[in-house]
C-alpha cells in the first residue's frame, strides 16, 4: 500500500461506519421489548423494584458475594463507597488511573497520592505503595485494568500491614476471577461499571459489592429510602439509584455474559494472531487474573521498531473510521486541576509516563466482526510497512494545511 | 376495596384494608409504550446507549422549547443537576448556601456533597416557600448561593429573590422540580435565576425512570455544565473543566421522558380532573383545607396537598397512620424540616418558627397515574368516617395492640 491508499491522506475509509472501542452488547430487539413491556405493565419505574431485587440476587450469585448493591453508575458508586468507609486525608491510587476514580475522590473530600505503575503488568507498582503511606493516607484505591486485575491479595497484606483501608475501581473486571475467586470478593468494596463500553451494559449503571454487611447497611441506606432494609446511620445520602430500564438491560446482559465473554476471547485471539508479525506492536495480556472477559484490547507502540508515532498510528486508524484511542488521554496528574495542586509528582512517575505514551486501544465488542480484526490489523501491517513514505506525506500534508 | 362500617373495620385495629394495591403520591405516569418503542429504536439501530446521544439531544431540545429558555442540559438525576449547578455557580472562597429548611429532604445533603454549608432559611406562611424577606436576614460575606424552591403547590417569591440577588451579586439556581408545567406572569417556569433544576423521576411530572435536566438562558453555565456531567471531558477527552462527575442521562432514559413529553398535555387533564373531585369532595369537610392551585399559574395539578386545621379532631400523625394502614400511602408533607434532622456535617440556622408550624401540619394524599376518580372518593369517604368516628379512634388508639401499624411508603 502507499501513503495515498489511506483514508488519512484522501483514499475512502476502510469502514463505512465508526467501529467503536466498547463493548456495546446488547439484548435482540425482542428480548427489550418484552422486558419493557413487563416494565410498563408493573408500572414500577425505579425506587428498588422487582427487577433491581433479580439482578442483585442474580449478580451476588454469580460473583460468590454477600451484597451487590446497584447503583446509578460507577463514580456515583465510588463516591459513595468513599464516604461509607468513612476515609479521611489521601487516597493512594495509580496514575494511570481513570479520572473517574479521582474525580470521586475529591468529590469525597479526599486528596489523590498517585503511585508509579509496574512496567511489567501496567497495575499499581506494589513495591512503590509503602512509601507513599504517610499518617494522612486512609485508603488504597486498587484499579484492576483491561479484564486483568491489580493484586489484590498482595494488595490486602500491604493495606492489613500499614492499617489501611482498601477497594476497588473494578469498571474493568466484571466477571474475572483470580485464584477461582471473582473480582468483586476483594478488599472492604469493590464497584463495577455496567457503562456501554464494558461487557456488562445497563446503558449506564454501576454496583458496589462487599462482603461487610454494616458497610453494605450505610450503602444501601444513603443510595435511597426503599430497599434500604433497616435504615443506619449514615453522614449523607445520595440519589444512587439504578432504575427498573437499566436492571432490565444487565439483566439480559448478564444472562448472556458467558457468550459474550467467549466472543470476546476469540476477537482477542485473533487480534494476537494477527498483531504478533506486526514489529513494534504488543498485545497487553490480561495480567493477574486466572479468567478473564477480554474485554480491552490494549496494545503498545514502539515507536523505535514500528517505525510510526503512536499518534500518527491512532490519526491513520481514526481516519478509517476505526475509533482507536490513548487508553487514557493524559496521564491524570498532568492535567487540571491536578497538575496544579500536586505539581510535586510530575516526572516521578516513569512506568505511567511511558505506560500512556506508548498506548493504543482497539475495537472489541459485539461491532467488531473477525473479518474486520483481520481489517484493523492490515491497516496497521501496511502502515508500518509503508512508514517512511507515510511520514514524509504527512509532514508535506500539515505543511500544506498550515500554511493555508 | 371495603368500605367501613365501624371503627374495628379499620385496617389499623385489624380490619380488611381498603386497598389492595397501594395507592401512592408518585405520580408514577405511564406514557404510550408504543411511543417508547419508537423512541428506543433511534438508540437501538445506532448501538449508542449512553454519551451524548441523539435521544439526549432531542429531549434536550423538546425542554428548551417547552420552558422557552436557549438552553437545557440532561442529567441523570436531579440531584445530581442540582450538585453540578450549585457546583459551576457557587461565588470563589463562600461557604454558605442559603436554602430553605421545609424542603425535600436530602437537599442539604447535596449542599454537603458540593462542600458548602447550608445556611436554612424560614418560608413563608403563605407560600410555604422561601422568599426575599426569609432569605435577606440568612445573607452574609459567606453566601456562596441563594437556593430558591418552588413548593408542591404554587411558587415562591420569584420576584423577589430575583430582585434580591440582583441587588446583592450573588448567584441565584431555582429548584424548580415541582413547578415544570407553570408559567409565573406569563413567562414560563425555567428561563429565572441563573438556571433552574427539574426532575425526570418516576414521581414526576416527566417520568424518564430517573433523570434530570437544567435549563437557562447563560450559554457559558451550559456549556460548563455539558461537560461536568461527562466528567468535564471535551469531545478530544481532555479534562475541559474540572469538579465533574459521571452525571450523564442514558438514551433509553431519555427516550422515556420523550414520550412523556408527547403525553403531557393529555395529563395534565387527568390530573386536573383528579384535583377537582378532591376540591369538590373536601370542601364539606371540616377540618381538612385544600391547598389550592393559582389557576393565572396554569398548574400542573400534578400533587395534591392538604392541611390539617385545628378543628380536626386526630394528630397528623395518627390520621396519616389510620390511611397508610388501608394502603393510602399518604405522607406528611416535607418532615422533619431538615433543620430538625441530625446532620455530620456543618449547617447554619435561626429560629426557623414558620417551618416549624407548619411543617406539623400539610399531608400529601394519593394521586398521580395510579390513582382512579374512585380511589379519590374512597380515601375522601374513609376520612369522614375518620372525622365521624375519632372519639372512639382515640380510645382504641390508646389501647396497644399488636396490628397498629402502618405500611411502608414506595
Amino acid at each position: 500500500m502507499s501513503p495515498a491508499d489511506f483514508a488519512l491522506f484522501g483514499a475512502p475509509a476502510a469502514f463505512d461506519q465508526p467501529l467503536p472501542v466498547g463493548q456495546r452488547y446488547f439484548p435482540s430487539w425482542q428480548r427489550y421489548e418484552a422486558a419493557f413491556r413487563g416494565i410498563f405493565e408493573r408500572q414500577y419505574y425505579t425506587e428498588y423494584g422487582p427487577l433491581n431485587r433479580q439482578l442483585e440476587q442474580q449478580l451476588q450469585q454469580f460473583l460468590g458475594v454477600k451484597h451487590a448493591i446497584c447503583v446509578t453508575n460507577e463514580t456515583i458508586g465510588l463516591m459513595m463507597v468513599a464516604d461509607a468507609m468513612g476515609l479521611t486525608g489521601k487516597v493512594i491510587l495509580q496514575g494511570s488511573a481513570s479520572i473517574a476514580s479521582a474525580q470521586s475522590l475529591r468529590w469525597a473530600g479526599l486528596e489523590p497520592v498517585f503511585c508509579d505503575v509496574d512496567p511489567d503488568t501496567h497495575h499499581i507498582g506494589l513495591d512503590q505503595i509503602d512509601a507513599l503511606i504517610d499518617k494522612d493516607v486512609s485508603a488504597i484505591m486498587g484499579v484492576h485494568l483491561w479484564g486483568g486485575a491489580c493484586d489484590p491479595v498482595a494488595l490486602q497484606k500491604l493495606a492489613d500491614a500499614r492499617g489501611v483501608q482498601l477497594y476497588f475501581d473494578a469498571a474493568h473486571a466484571f466477571g474475572c476471577a483470580v485464584d477461582g475467586v471473582r473480582i468483586g470478593n476483594f478488599g472492604r468494596a469493590e464497584v463495577f461499571s455496567f457503562h456501554q463500553d464494558n461487557i456488562l451494559n445497563a446503558g449506564e449503571g454501576g454496583c458496589i459489592c462487599t462482603n461487610d454487611d454494616e458497610l453494605a447497611a450505610r450503602l444501601r441506606t444513603m443510595r435511597s429510602s426503599a430497599g434500604a432494609g433497616t435504615p443506619t446511620e449514615v453522614t449523607k445520602t445520595v440519589n444512587g439509584r439504578m432504575s427498573e430500564a437499566q436492571a432490565a438491560i444487565a439483566l439480559m446482559n448478564l444472562d448472556d455474559f458467558q457468550a459474550n465473554q467467549k466472543n470476546n476471547r476469540a476477537i482477542f485471539e485473533l487480534y494476537e494472531t494477527h498483531l504478533t508479525a506486526i514489529p513494534g506492536i504488543q498485545l497487553i495480556q490480561p495480567t493477574g487474573v486466572g479468567f478473564s472477559n477480554y474485554q480491552h484490547v490494549v496494545c503498545m507502540v514502539d515507536e523505535d521498531e514500528f517505525q510510526i508515532p503512536r499518534d500518527l498510528l491512532i490519526e491513520l486508524l481514526r481516519a478509517e473510521n476505526v475509533d482507536a484511542k490513548q487508553c487514557l488521554s493524559q496521564v491524570l496528574l498532568r492535567i487540571h486541576p491536578y497538575i496544579h495542586d500536586f505539581p510535586h509528582y510530575q516526572n516521578h512517575l516513569p512506568n505511567t509516563d511511558r505506560f500512556c505514551a506508548t498506548c493504543v486501544q482497539l475495537p472489541i465488542g459485539t461491532l467488531v466482526y473477525s473479518q474486520n480484526v483481520e481489517h484493523i490489523c492490515n491497516i496497521i501491517l501496511s502502515a508500518h510497512r509503508a512508514s517512511a513514505n507515510i511520514l514524509t506525506y504527512y509532514k508535506s500534508k500539515n505543511t500544506k494545511e498550515n500554511s493555508t | 376495596m371495603a368500605k367501613k362500617g365501624n371503627v374495628d373495620e379499620l385496617a389499623i385495629f385489624g380490619g380488611t384494608q381498603m386497598f389492595s394495591t397501594p395507592k401512592p403520591t408518585s405520580n408514577l405516569v405511564r406514557p404510550d409504550f408504543e411511543k417508547f418503542l419508537g423512541y428506543s429504536k433511534d438508540f437501538f439501530d445506532r448501538h449508542q446507549y449512553t454519551d451524548d446521544g441523539v435521544l439526549v439531544k432531542q429531549l434536550e431540545q423538546r425542554l428548551t422549547a417547552f420552558h422557552q429558555t436557549e438552553f437545557c442540559v440532561a442529567f441523570c438525576s436531579g440531584y445530581w443537576a442540582l450538585a453540578l449547578a450549585i457546583s459551576a455557580l457557587t461565588r470563589a472562597g463562600k461557604t454558605e448556601i442559603v436554602m430553605p429548611s421545609f424542603t425535600y429532604r436530602r437537599m442539604a445533603d447535596i449542599a454537603a456533597w458540593t462542600g458548602l454549608k447550608p445556611h436554612f432559611c424560614d418560608v413563608e406562611p403563605e407560600t410555604m416557600a422561601n422568599s426575599a424577606m426569609t432569605v435577606r436576614p440568612c445573607i452574609n460575606d459567606n453566601t456562596a448561593l441563594i437556593l430558591g424552591v418552588h413548593p408542591i403547590v404554587n411558587f415562591c417569591d420569584i420576584d423577589g429573590l430575583v430582585d434580591l440577588a440582583r441587588k446583592k451579586n450573588i448567584p441565584l439556581l431555582f429548584d424548580s422540580v415541582e413547578s415544570v408545567y407553570e408559567s409565573c406572569a406569563g413567562r414560563k417556569i425555567g428561563g429565572f435565576g441563573a438556571g433552574e433544576i427539574f426532575s425526570l423521576g418516576a414521581s414526576k411530572l416527566v417520568n424518564g425512570f430517573e433523570g434530570g435536566y437544567l435549563t437557562t438562558n447563560d450559554a457559558k453555565l451550559a456549556a460548563r455544565l455539558a461537560l461536568a456531567r461527562n466528567f468535564g471531558l471535551d469531545k478530544a477527552g481532555n479534562v475541559a473543566v474540572s469538579g465533574g462527575l459521571n452525571a450523564k442521562l442514558n438514551e433509553i432514559h431519555a427516550a422515556m421522558a420523550l414520550a412523556g413529553l408527547d403525553d403531557l398535555e393529555d395529563q395534565f387533564e387527568r390530573n386536573r380532573q383528579r384535583y377537582l373531585i378532591y376540591q369538590r369532595l373536601l370542601a364539606p369537610l371540616k377540618g381538612i383545607r385544600l391547598l389550592e392551585f393559582d389557576e393565572s399559574h396554569r398548574p400542573g395539578y400534578k400533587n395534591i396537598v392538604i392541611e390539617i386545621l385545628d378543628d380536626w379532631p386526630l394528630s397528623r400523625a395518627d390520621t396519616v397512620s389510620i390511611l397508610n394502614a388501608e394502603m393510602i400511602l399518604a405522607r406528611a408533607y416535607y418532615t422533619p424540616p431538615l433543620h430538625r434532622k441530625r446532620m455530620a456535617y456543618p449547617y447554619e440556622s435561626a429560629e426557623l418558627p414558620v417551618t416549624d408550624r407548619l411543617s406539623e401540619r400539610y399531608v400529601l394524599p394519593p394521586c398521580g397515574h395510579l390513582v382512579s376518580k374512585d380511589d379519590i372518593a374512597m380515601i375522601v369517604e374513609l376520612m369522614k368516617f375518620i372525622s365521624a368516628n375519632a372519639s372512639a379512634i382515640k380510645v382504641r388508639l390508646q389501647q396497644p395492640h399488636p396490628q397498629h401499624q402502618g405500611v411502608q411508603a414506595k
